[in-house]
């Protein structure tokens, strides 16, 4: 985790989780004749007028910036796409569909940077928009759900910047619960409280709930 | 957790708790201000910071009475409403003085009273953390002690920190050794 602008919190910053989304791969459309480029991840092009290939989003960005190439929307940023994925994470109260890692960050990039390539931008943002917020909806109402067992939560298909936004407040929520609910302070079980009978063997990881 | 250098843990052991004298103590009449003499008599009813009232039990010197923030009357007001209870004016500290005042009291529900207090309130924390991002200072901040007002500002923080980023709009930044450079040019 080295470089991270708050070691202290260990969180990215918005902008490092960017940073992080820009070698995500989307599809081009040059409109000059280049060789192809070699960098160390792997080597792109050759690029040809009107043949598709696919290069790192921020090598994109920097093309499209120069208006050498036009970026094909990524197949999961159709209206049809998402707004099934919309119905389905209404649908299903507990589960996350799966959507890519960088979904957010994608899709603000293409929106800042490429708004003329994307058809219907205004269905397609607003779309993006909806499912945000109602995966972070879930992510708020599981949060609750946390107990002074819980010892790890298992969250799949979550992706980077909704893991990103609640880090420090689950991290710091994990540690007090763990801190109150360690076997010296807790001797007997309470009925007040109505807790189980204690759990020593802490695993370092355990799938508590199923998401 | 809390290592050598943690200044809210310093802080924590300044707090004061009510103490009795179990033997007679000369010289030290500065501690109690109602000791005619010089020196507090055994059985004195006196009120010491909390890392003089540990290094003075560990020596059998003082026997602890429980902090008032851990009375019946404060336990049952959290369990009739734990969000709603004003435990910053009792004491800021809570929850870690009670994890250091427990052991030399004796008391062992503390702990499970400590861990139902928060389970309770922390609830309230998360719903108001991330919705009400936009409020400047809610009422219910000035209720919570020092470790759930440091919760409260993780979440929304992060969650200001995410709104910005996403209304920020393209970022140009230049270095800003070419922005020294700009006038020569």
């Amino acid at each position: 985790m080295a470089g991270q602008s708050d070691p202290h919190l260990s969180i990215f910053s918005s902008e490092e989780v960017e940073f992080l989304a820009e070698d995500e791969l989307v599809e081009i459309v040059p409109n000059i004749n280049m060789g192809s480029l070699n960098f160390i991840r792997g080597d792109f092009g050759p690029f040809r007028p009107q043949i598709a290939t696919e290069v790192p989003l921020w090598l994109a960005m920097a093309l499209k910036k120069r208006g050498k190439c036009t970026i094909r929307p990524p197949e999961w940023m159709s209206i049809e796409k998402l707004t099934r994925v919309l119905e389905a994470e209404r649908d299903s109260p507990r589960e996350f569909q799966p959507l890519p890692f960088h979904y957010v960050e994608i899709s603000k990039l293409l929106f800042d940077h490429a708004r003329d390539d994307i058809p219907e931008i205004y269905m397609v943002r607003s779309l993006i928009e909806d499912i945000r917020d109602v995966r972070f909806h879930k992510v708020e109402t599981g949060l609750q759900t946390i107990s002074a067992r819980t010892h790890a939560v298992k969250l799949k298909n979550l992706s980077a910047m909704e893991v990103n936004i609640v880090r420090p407040f689950f991290v710091r929520t994990l540690q007090a619960f763990y801190k109150h609910d360690s076997p010296q302070m807790i001797h007997q079980p309470d009925a007040t409280t109505n807790r189980q009978p204690q759990v020593v063997n802490r695993g370092p990881r355990r799938d508590l709930r199923r998401r | 957790m809390a290592s050598y250098y943690d200044i809210d843990d310093i802080i924590m052991e300044d707090e004061l708790i009510s103490t009795v004298f179990q033997i007679g103590a000369n010289g030290v009449g500065m501690l109690d201000p109602g000791a005619e003499r010089n020196c507090v008599e055994q059985g004195a009813k006196v009120e010491l910071p909390f890392w003089l009232a540990h290094e003075l039990h560990l020596r059998q010197a003082v026997a602890v009475t429980v902090p008032p923030c851990f009375n019946q009357k404060t336990r049952k007001e959290i369990q009739a409403d734990a969000a709603c209870v004003d435990l910053k004016s009792r004491c800021s500290y809570f929850y870690e003085l009670g994890c250091k005042v427990a052991p030399l009291i004796g008391d062992r529900t503390i702990g499970s009273f400590l861990l139902y207090a928060f389970t309770g309130r922390y609830k309230e924390v998360l719903s108001k953390a991330h919705s009400a991002a936009f409020i400047m200072a809610p009422k219910f901040l000035t209720l919570l002690t020092k470790e759930e007002t440091r919760l409260y500002e993780a979440a929304r923080s992060s969650m200001t920190a995410f709104k910005k980023w996403r209304v920020g709009g393209p970022r140009f930044e230049r270095a800003s050794i070419l922005r020294k450079r700009k006038p020569t040019d």
